[in-house]
């Protein structure tokens, strides 16, 4: 896994616009926060990478919260402690639904190491509709902005300003979910 | 979706980050939650009468209120962020109040015993001060909120309280305007604590609408 140094090297570069550092940054950062969240709810493998991809969401849209005068994996455990905190407090709340009864089935080792429970496709659904075409277009037809902005009829900083609310508003909704 | 799907839809096309520029955008969320805080004074309290004789005990009662803004400010700027030290802030903050208690004490031994009481009360059954301050401070408290939830606060009763106290001290300049005692004793016990109240209040409340 990579060091302090390393990571905080691609996400500067990730901040700069460099695409493939940025993916670089938050595969090496999953990993580390796969780790720290399953040492933390052993018992919940699932719960642990809804976690794992709500933080990352978290550490995407506010990566501009990063200063490059201090240490990085200060700032990515400050946000990984939240979510957990905020995720046990949700938990709290709703820990009077009892999970007796919950047949969890014959776990797929494969399977379980990248999946969560939440389905961001079925949570893109819920976006507010500019939102979600921003997110559509962009993120899973991989237009350019230009492109989204000239079929859409928005301009390239609305598609911009879009993208980014709709990951905000997606994150709270991975986090919301877990409290229905 | 797995989670090495989420990292290609984040990392899709991904721009250079704007510079936050927060430092800009503190200051004038905080100068304008001051001028909402005057017109409230102004407005709601009046201006004392004798503003033109007062101008200098006005001037180092908004002075003594800016001083603890600044010296919440730091602070404030270190949790509006994730993972970032305290370290000496919380000290600074610590020894502005405790000063405010040695000013106290210095200025009411200055006074003859038979006056030290009214000195300290500045005269007034109740310093009112310590429910106003708060009021005043409420729209500053708002804006704070709403520039820090764009940013990512982890730690968020620490956050909320010095939402509160910076607003607070905001709010002690404005009331200074109006405030009728000015007594180096009364200042600085009842502002202290007034702006104590406002970090309760934001520790309380505030921090409830920091999540995100």
């Amino acid at each position: 896994m990579a060091d302090e140094a390393e990571l905080r090297a691609l996400l500067l570069k990730g901040l700069a616009g460099d695409e493939a550092a940025h993916r670089a940054f938050l595969t090496e950062a999953a990993a580390l926060l796969r780790a720290f969240f399953r040492n933390r709810l052993r018992s919940r493998p699932e719960d642990a990478e809804d976690l794992v991809q709500e933080t990352l969401v978290a550490l995407h849209t506010r990566r501009d919260s990063y200063d490059p005068s201090y240490p990085l994996t200060a700032w990515m455990y400050a946000i990984a402690r939240y979510r957990l905190i905020d995720f046990l407090r949700r938990a709290g709340r709703r820990n009077h639904a009892s999970l007796d009864g919950v047949d969890v089935g014959d776990v797929d080792p494969v399977y379980e190491a990248t999946d969560a429970k939440h389905d961001i496709g079925v949570l893109l659904g819920q976006l507010p509709e500019k939102q979600r075409k921003a997110i559509q277009l962009v993120k899973l037809e991989e237009k350019s902005v230009r492109d989204a902005a000239t079929e859409t009829g928005l301009t390239e900083s609305d598609i911009k300003i879009s993208i980014h609310r709709g990951l905000k508003t997606l994150m709270r909704l991975m986090a919301g979910e877990g409290a229905s | 979706m797995k989670t090495d799907q989420l990292i290609d839809m984040l990392s899709r096309g991904v721009e250079p980050a704007d510079k936050p520029r927060w430092k800009r955008k503190l200051a004038i969320t905080l100068l304008v939650g001051l001028v909402v805080g005057v017109l409230l004074v102004a407005i709601g309290l009046g201006v004392r009468p004798d503003i033109g004789a007062a101008r200098m005990p006005v001037m180092w009662k908004t002075l003594f209120s800016a001083a603890a803004a600044v010296v919440i400010l730091p602070l404030a700027l270190q949790l509006m962020r994730p993972g970032r030290p305290l370290g000496w802030r919380m000290g600074a903050v610590a020894i502005f109040f405790a000063l405010c208690a040695l000013a106290t004490i210095i200025a009411l031994m200055g006074e003859m015993p038979e006056r030290r009481w009214e000195a300290w009360m500045g005269g007034a059954a109740f310093p009112w001060c310590v429910v106003l301050i708060p009021v005043i401070a409420a729209p500053t408290a708002i804006l704070l909120v709403w520039l820090m939830r764009a940013f990512a606060p982890t730690r968020l009763t620490m956050a909320g309280a010095a939402i509160g106290a910076l607003s607070g001290g905001i709010g002690a300049m404005a009331y200074a305007m109006y405030c009728p005692t000015d007594s180096v004793a009364f200042v600085t016990t009842w502002y202290s604590l007034a702006i104590a109240v406002c970090a309760a209040l934001g520790a309380l409340i505030v921090s409830k609408f920091l999540r995100w």
